[in-house]
C-alpha cells in the first residue's frame, strides 16, 4: 500500500493544498448555511430556556444531569481526538501522522470550545458564570477550589490554552506562506498570525523544541482532563459511579471516540476537498487499526466495571446495573455494545473488510456507542439512587434535544470556517516528509 | 552588513552546509549567520549550534505557577474563618488537581513564550529577511566591511548564487 503521495513537487504539493482555501463553491456554501442554520436553532433553544428558566429543560428531581452533562462528557472526549493523538504521534515520530495532525488538532479545539459551554448552560442563571473565577465576592468568600466543579474548570481551561498553541505553533510557517500570495483581508490576517516568521534557522529550531515540549505537556494535560471529568463522577458515593477504574475507563473512552470523530472528519476532507492523493488508504488504514485496538480496550474496561458490580451484587448497585443491562435502559446498553464493539470489530478485524468506507462506517458507529455510553454513565445513576423513594425518570425535552444536535452543527460550521482559512495539512511538515521520510 | 546568498535546485542543502562550514572556518561566529528556508533543514551541531533553553524555561514556568497557585489557593482558604468542625480549611488532597492543572499552565504559557523569545519573533528592528521562495535556501552574514569579501568567497565557494549586501556598512 503506498505511504507517499505521487506529487511531483513542493509546487505541486502547495496548489493542491492551498486550493481549497481559494473561493467557495456553492455546494459549500449551502452545507454552511444549513449547519448554521441548525447552530443558530440551538442558539434560540438556550435563550428560550434563559428566558424561561432552566425549568425548560428535562432535567428535575432526581435526575438534575441530563443531556447537557452527557454532552459535556462526550465533547470533552471528542477533543481528545487532535491532540492527545497528534503528541503521540509526533513524540514516537510516526511519518505518516504528518497529513493528519492539523485535522486533528482542529477537532480538539473545536471539540473544546463546545463541551466547555455546557457546564454554562448548564448553570441555568449563565450570566453569573463569572462567578467560577477566584475572585473576592460581596461576601469575601472564595470559590471553592476542592469542588470538581473547579478541577474541570481549571483543567478544560488549561487543555484549552495548550491546544490553541499546539495547533497554533505549527501553522506559524504556513500562514507565513500564505501571507506573501493572499491579498486584502485575508493578507492582514494571515500576515499578523504568521507574528513576523520569516523562515530562519532560529525559528525552525525554536518550533521544533516548542512542538517537542508542547507535544509532552499536552500529553499529559489531556490524561488529567477526561480524568478530572471522570472524577466528577467517581468522587460521588453514587451507585455505579464511586469507582476507582473510572479515571482510565473515561480517558480509553476518549481516545476511541476521538479516532472515530478524526476518521469521519479525514474522510469528508478527503472527498470533498479532493486530497486523495494526501490522505490514502494507508493513513484510514493505520488510524483503523488504532481503532479497533481501541474497540477492544473498551470492551475490557466495560467488562471489567460491570463484571465487578455484578459480582458484588450490592443492592444498590444492582439496581443501577439491572437498569442498565435489562431494565427500561437495557435497549441502549446493547446498542452500546453492538455499535462500539460488534461492529468495529467486524468491520475492521476483517482485513479484507477493511477500507474507507468501512473504517468511516465504523467510526460513525463509535460516536454513536459512545455518546449513548456517556448517557449510560450518566442518567441511570440518578435515577436509580440510594433511596428507592427518590427513584426517576428522564425525558429530554426539545431544548435540549435541540441544544445537543446543534453542537453537532457548530462542529461543522466551524470545521468548515477553518478549513475555508487555513490549509487542513500543514504544508511545511509535508515537503519535509516527501523529501526525507517513508 | 548583511550578506545574502542564495541556493537553489538539487543539493542546495550539501552546498549550504558546505557554505556554512567554509563560514566558520574563516572565523564568523554562529550568532552572525542565519539560513532562511521554507522547511527546516538539519543542520548538524559542530556546523551551526542554537542552543534552546526552552525545557529549562519550561520548568521555571512550571514551578512559579506551582508556587503561585499554592499561595493563592492557601489564601483564599484562610480568608474567610471558616468553621470546619476541625476539618482542615486547607487540604493537599483535595486541592491536588487545581495545583497540577496551573503547574501545566505555566509549562505551556512558558514554553510559548520562550518560543517567541528563541526565535525572535515579535520583535522590533529585527535586521531585514531575504524573501525565500519554495525550494530556495539562503544564507545571512552578518559582517564587518572588511569580512565581506572572505564572507562572499566562502559562499561563492560553496556555489551560492544572487550574492547581495544589505543594512548599513559597520
Amino acid at each position: 500500500m503506498a505511504t507517499l503521495p505521487a506529487i511531483s513537487s513542493d509546487e505541486g504539493i502547495r496548489r493542491d493544498l492551498w486550493r481549497p482555501l481559494a473561493g467557495a463553491s456553492s455546494r459549500y456554501l449551502i452545507v454552511l448555511c444549513v449547519l448554521s442554520a441548525v447552530a443558530l436553532w440551538g442558539l434560540v433553544a438556550w435563550g428560550y430556556q434563559l428566558y424561561r428558566g432552566i425549568g425548560v429543560a428535562g432535567i428535575r428531581r432526581p435526575v438534575f444531569w441530563g443531556f447537557y452533562l452527557v454532552d459535556f462528557v462526550f465533547w470533552i472526549g471528542i477533543s481528545h481526538a487532535g491532540t492527545l493523538i497528534s503528541a503521540i504521534l509526533r513524540l514516537t515520530d510516526a511519518g505518516w501522522r504528518k497529513p493528519v495532525t492539523r485535522a486533528a488538532e482542529a477537532i480538539t479545539v473545536f471539540a473544546l470550545m463546545i463541551g466547555g459551554l455546557f457546564p454554562i448552560i448548564h448553570l441555568g442563571r449563565a450570566w453569573l458564570f463569572f462567578w467560577l473565577f477566584p475572585y473576592p465576592n460581596s461576601r469575601l468568600l472564595w470559590p471553592n477550589v476542592r469542588s470538581p466543579l473547579m478541577w474541570d474548570v481549571t483543567a478544560i481551561s488549561t487543555y484549552l490554552t495548550g491546544s490553541t498553541i499546539y495547533l497554533f505553533l505549527p501553522l506559524i510557517p504556513d500562514v507565513a506562506q500564505l501571507a506573501k500570495r493572499a491579498t486584502g483581508w485575508r493578507r492582514r490576517m494571515y500576515r499578523m498570525l504568521s507574528l513576523g516568521w520569516t523562515g530562519s534557522d532560529r525559528e525552525w529550531n525554536a518550533l521544533e523544541s516548542a512542538m517537542k515540549l508542547m507535544a509532552g505537556i499536552i500529553l499529559a494535560v489531556a490524561v488529567s482532563v477526561h480524568t478530572v471529568v471522570a472524577w466528577d463522577f467517581s468522587m460521588a458515593v453514587a451507585p455505579m459511579w464511586h469507582s476507582s477504574i473510572f479515571g482510565p475507563y473515561f480517558v480509553v473512552g476518549a481516545i476511541f471516540s476521538g479516532i472515530a470523530a478524526l476518521l469521519i472528519v479525514m474522510a469528508l476532507i478527503r472527498k470533498t476537498m479532493h486530497l486523495e492523493e494526501y490522505l490514502t488508504p494507508h493513513h484510514f488504514n493505520n488510524l483503523a487499526k488504532l481503532l479497533l485496538l481501541m474497540s477492544l480496550l473498551w470492551l475490557y474496561f466495560t467488562v471489567a466495571e460491570n463484571l465487578t458490580a455484578w459480582y458484588g451484587n450490592e443492592p444498590k448497585e444492582m439496581n443501577v446495573f439491572g437498569a442498565r443491562i435489562r431494565g427500561n435502559f437495557g435497549p441502549y446498553f446493547w446498542v452500546m455494545v453492538l455499535c462500539n464493539f460488534v461492529v468495529p470489530f467486524v468491520l475492521l478485524g476483517i482485513r479484507k473488510l477493511r477500507n474507507i468506507l468501512t473504517a468511516t462506517i465504523a467510526s460513525i458507529t463509535v460516536l454513536i456507542g459512545m455518546w449513548l455510553e456517556r448517557f449510560l454513565i450518566v442518567v441511570p445513576t440518578l435515577s436509580y439512587g440510594r433511596l428507592a423513594a427518590t427513584w426517576g425518570r428522564y425525558t429530554p425535552t426539545w431544548v435540549e434535544i435541540s441544544i445537543t444536535v446543534a453542537t453537532f452543527a457548530s462542529m461543522g460550521v466551524l470545521y468548515l470556517v477553518f478549513a475555508k482559512l487555513f490549509p487542513i495539512i500543514a504544508i511545511w511538515e509535508f515537503e519535509t516528509q516527501s523529501e526525507h521520510e517513508d | 552588513m548583511y550578506l545574502n546568498g542564495e541556493f537553489r535546485f538539487g543539493d542546495a542543502r550539501e552546498r549550504v552546509l558546505r557554505a556554512l562550514q567554509e563560514l566558520r572556518e574563516r572565523g564568523f561566529a554562529a550568532r552572525d549567520v542565519d539560513v532562511f528556508s521554507n522547511e527546516p533543514l538539519e543542520i548538524p551541531r559542530d556546523v551551526l549550534e542554537r542552543r534552546s533553553h526552552m525545557s529549562f524555561a519550561a520548568v521555571t514556568g512550571a514551578v512559579l505557577f506551582c508556587v503561585l497557585i499554592i499561595g493563592f489557593v492557601s489564601f483564599t482558604q484562610y480568608s474567610y474563618p471558616l468553621i470546619t468542625g476541625g476539618m482542615p480549611l486547607f487540604s493537599f488532597w483535595a486541592t491536588g488537581v487545581v495545583f497540577y492543572e496551573i503547574t501545566m499552565l505555566g509549562a505551556i504559557l512558558t514554553t510559548f513564550c520562550w518560543f517567541l523569545k528563541e526565535a525572535g519573533l515579535l520583535r522590533r528592528g529585527r535586521p531585514p529577511a531575504p524573501d525565500v521562495e519554495p525550494g530556495m535556501i539562503c544564507i545571512r552574514v552578518r559582517c564587518r566591511i572588511e569580512q565581506s569579501v572572505a564572507a562572499q568567497k566562502s559562499l561563492e565557494a560553496a556555489g551560492a548564487t544572487n550574492i547581495q549586501s544589505s543594512g548599513d556598512a559597520r
